[in-house]
């Protein structure tokens, strides 16, 4: 549905995005992850038919961006990062304007206003002014003008970044419930723990380039070997030690306080590695208090990237 | 109805703003309107110039309500020229910064219905307050027994001004990035473009004042605002009635309104092929080489009308161009005119030429996009129309026009009785037109070699620095450094044609055969120079490309 192919925005002499290639599937959530300045809004810019490429090729739906622009925006819905809205429109209003210039009239445009706002949750703040909404609020707002002329392809720029945990789960599951009705999402976070839990396929980009993309498990089955458990015991206990010793998979213990009750294990195994570890702590009857890998896989990965550990590009 | 301007009556239009704009409209309308009406009405004794003796001038509300049109006037024009050009320009680009104006770039509508949408919904509550002066204009009319007909004229041209102010403010706003510096920018501009810059009409190039309403307002209406009781109009108002009647355009005269709308929808439609552009992609120039060579034809097509009779038969209108006019200047010295003139002529021409140039001519990263592109649509080479295309063959034909109506200047002025002395073509069309190709190939040189910065700091360097430099120079030691000033002033493009007319064409103020020798000596370093930086940056820019940058 989405097709990127050696793409590169430049802003003058700097070079934002370098070479990126990726496709989203019809259906699927895509997750771009990257650091600060990785060139994730502006490939989502760039793909949204508002930023011009220097090179390369976007296509939606087989439409190119480039040489039909005015075809590709019909099937797309765009949400920036920061959410900019009427101030003194109210919440209805501003998606009426939308609804009204995507060229919906009459009660389809009352009806179709009327869904989106019941969707995101703001029928309780239909005829609020929407400077009066929080930055949360703001945001469902303008994920209800995004919606409201029913995109194919939904572009979200960190869309949870202002949300509430509450609002966040709501997302996910609108967000869920739109990929399953067919809808494919393009969706940039920071929250990389969300998008384990929403995506289907991710993509890391750094320093404008994607230096590892592909499905959700495939991908993290490369990352570094080695990955943090922390351990904390009720009470300080001289057996953990040589328990632990006998996995060669922890390759290093490092005590995090002078208590000698919580510790840091660097292991190399899997999930099932780890818990036949805390099964044997427990079976050695060490009161172990808490048990739990500090990151998440797709975490591990980020960090590897961020820190310039993984320079290849990898594509599996 | 369009969507834009429905949310800016729904953003601008709540009834607790009905009733603030309300109440400010009218207080000030009823207050400005009542003082100039009583004060108009009253009895009064007036000058009469012809007659050298006071006129007394009877207490009637014809009088009141002819003096009180002007406040109102000026009001309705406060309102909407410049609380609503502020306003367009501002929201505009606080719209852009903020992303808001992407959502309106994103939806289906067309560019026309955006544009049509922000003019007229921006404003909204500025063309209400405007609505509430109408009471005070239709007792105005009907009680100051105005003509309707010209009325109904100086209105249309009042609405294509505000049309004209607001679009020159929204495309500003699409321009200048924030947006307090937008508003204050378009303020300028307007004022610039339309205030500042119709004062060149007083020098003859009289296309320029038709910008505004002032020349309908003064040309049709001030006549009519004439006291009952009164014989004619004061000496100023009769002098700028008359010098707004018809306009002199090559051999023919042209009514003051419909040369108006000429000049105003020209502008409009430069202006909104810009905004279309912009709304199409942010990034495109403001206007593609095509339209850059339209719009500058069009532009010296209008300084050749204008000047025309000038050239011919040494007619000018204006206060200053009556004043350089042949028929008022001693008939030995006509060349003083031509060359301040066609200084004028040079001047427009060579700051018309700059901004499109840096306008259409493509950076370097454009430039590769366009290679790029051309070579994956197989294309043998990247369209010479296309924004990405080299820029030299526009600013070749944008010299070459400038030249030709140069040339039509000179043959004019050459085949007239005025002149008193042959000029031979290098003198007058090879070296100004050679120094121009230079001048125009050195920018684009520049503005394809280097990004903004480079491409202002060379002119920075090469057209101002030289001019304050000789400024210094000449205020300090000017007997001693003539030469070294005169070399200084030929490295501007503005002030090299200035110099090569004195010294071809030297009026009968005193030049000594030194001075000319200097002036002459100067030039030829100018031009040399000239054309030694144009050849070093095309072989720069030759080696870069060749190179792929």
């Amino acid at each position: 549905m989405i097709s990127v192919k050696e793409l590169k925005i430049h802003y003058g002499e700097h070079v934002a995005v370098d070479s990126l290639s990726f496709s989203v599937a019809k259906g699927s959530v895509f997750g771009l992850i990257g650091p600060n300045g990785a060139g994730k809004t502006t490939t989502i810019k760039a793909i949204a038919t508002l930023l011009e490429p220097t090179y390369g090729e976007i296509f939606i739906d087989h439409i190119s961006v480039l040489h039909q622009p005015e075809e590709a925006r019909k099937k797309l819905g765009y949400m920036p990062d920061f959410p900019p809205v009427y101030d003194d429109l109210e919440v209805t209003e501003f998606c009426d304007l939308f609804a009204h210039a995507y060229g919906l009239s009459g009660p389809e445009r009352i009806q179709k206003v009327e869904e989106c706002l019941v969707l995101t949750n703001l029928q309780d703040k239909a005829k609020a002014k929407c400077k009066t909404l929080s930055r949360g609020m703001k945001q469902r707002a303008l994920l209800a003008k995004t919606l409201v002329h029913e995109p194919s392809v939904l572009l979200l720029d960190e869309p949870a970044a202002n949300l509430d945990p509450k609002a966040r789960i709501d997302l996910r599951n609108l967000l869920l419930q739109l990929a399953s009705a067919g809808k494919t999402i393009l969706v940039s976070s920071h929250v990389l723990s969300e998008l384990e839990d929403l995506c289907d396929a991710i993509g890391i980009m750094r320093a404008g380039k994607m230096v590892v993309s592909g499905g959700l498990d495939e991908i993290t089955s490369i990352t570094s070997a080695e990955r943090l458990i922390q351990v904390e015991v009720v009470s300080a206990c001289d057996q953990l030690e040589a328990c632990l010793a006998k996995f060669p998979s922890i390759s290093k213990i490092s005590k995090l306080d002078g208590t000698g009750k919580r510790f840091s294990l660097s292991h190399s195994g899997d999930t099932k590695d780890a818990s036949s570890i805390l099964t044997s702590l427990i079976q050695s009857g060490i009161p172990v208090a808490s048990f739990h890998r500090k990151q998440s896989k797709v975490e591990d990965l980020f960090l590897d990237v961020e820190a310039g550990r993984m320079k290849k590009n990898f594509n599996p | 109805m369009n969507p834009i301007i429905v949310k800016g009556i729904r953003e601008r239009l709540r009834p607790k703003h009905l009733i603030a704009s309300a109440l400010f409209s009218l207080i000030i309308a009823s207050t400005l309107y009542l003082s100039a009406y009583l004060d108009g009405m009253q009895s009064k004794k007036v000058y009469d110039y012809s007659s050298k003796s006071h006129q007394v001038i009877e207490e009637n509300p014809v009088n009141g309500a002819r003096n009180a049109f002007t406040y109102l006037l000026g009001f309705q024009g406060f309102l909407l020229m410049f609380i609503g050009t502020g306003r367009v320009a501002s929201v505009t680009a606080e719209e852009k910064e903020s992303g808001l104006l992407d959502y309106q770039r994103m939806t289906p509508m067309h560019p026309f219905a955006k544009v049509t949408g922000y003019l007229f919904g921006l404003p909204a509550r500025e063309y209400f307050m405007f609505l509430l002066t109408l009471p005070f204009l239709f007792h105005c009319i009907v009680i100051g027994q105005l003509p309707w007909l010209d009325l109904l004229q100086l209105y249309a041209v009042f609405f294509s001004s505000v049309i004209l102010y607001h679009l020159t403010a929204h495309v500003i706003g699409l321009v200048v990035p924030r947006p307090r510096a937008a508003s204050w920018v378009s303020r300028i501009a307007v004022l610039g473009l339309y205030v500042f810059l119709p004062g060149l009409g007083q020098a003859g190039i009289s296309f320029l004042s038709f910008l505004t309403i002032l020349p309908t307002y003064f040309g049709k209406i001030l006549p009519h605002l004439l006291f009952i009781g009164e014989n004619k109009l004061g000496r100023f108002e009769a002098k700028v009635a008359e010098f707004w009647q018809d306009v002199p355009f090559f051999t023919t005269l042209i009514s003051p309104s419909v040369f108006t709308f000429f000049m105003q929808g020209l502008l409009i439609v430069t202006l909104w092929i810009t905004a279309h552009r912009k709304w199409r992609n942010q990034a495109l120039p403001a206007f593609s080489k095509p339209s850059a060579i339209a719009l500058y034809s069009i532009f010296q097509f209008l300084l050749l009308g204008c000047l025309w009779m000038f050239f011919s038969e040494g007619k000018s209108i204006g206060l200053l161009g009556e004043s350089f006019s042949m028929n008022k200047m001693d008939k030995t010295d006509p060349h003083l005119a031509f060359i301040v003139v066609q200084s004028v002529f040079f001047g427009l021409s060579i700051l018309s030429i700059l901004p499109l140039i840096n306008i259409c001519c493509p950076n370097q990263h454009l430039f590769l996009k366009g290679i790029q592109r051309s070579r994956k649509l197989a294309l043998p080479k990247v369209p010479m129309a296309a924004d990405e295309s080299s820029g030299a063959w526009l600013t070749l034909s944008l010299s070459i026009l400038t030249i030709f109506v140069h040339a039509v200047f000179a043959t004019l002025i050459n085949s007239s009785d005025l002149w008193t002395e042959p000029a031979t073509v290098l003198d007058t069309i090879l070296i100004p037109g050679i120094f121009l190709v230079s001048m125009g190939l050195s920018l684009q040189a520049c503005r394809e070699l280097w990004f903004n910065l480079g491409f202002w700091g060379f002119i920075s360097l090469v057209w101002i620095t030289p001019l304050f430099a000789s400024l210094v120079i000449a205020v300090g030691w000017s007997d001693q450094h003539l030469g070294l000033i005169l070399k200084l002033l030929a490295l501007c493009p503005l002030s090299i044609l200035p110099l090569h007319l004195l010294a071809e064409y030297p009026p009968s103020l005193i030049l000594s055969d030194d001075v000319k020798a200097s002036i002459d000596e100067a030039v030829w370093f100018g031009l040399t120079l000239s054309i030694c930086l144009t050849l070093i940056l095309h072989l720069q820019l030759y080696r870069r490309r060749k190179q792929g940058y």
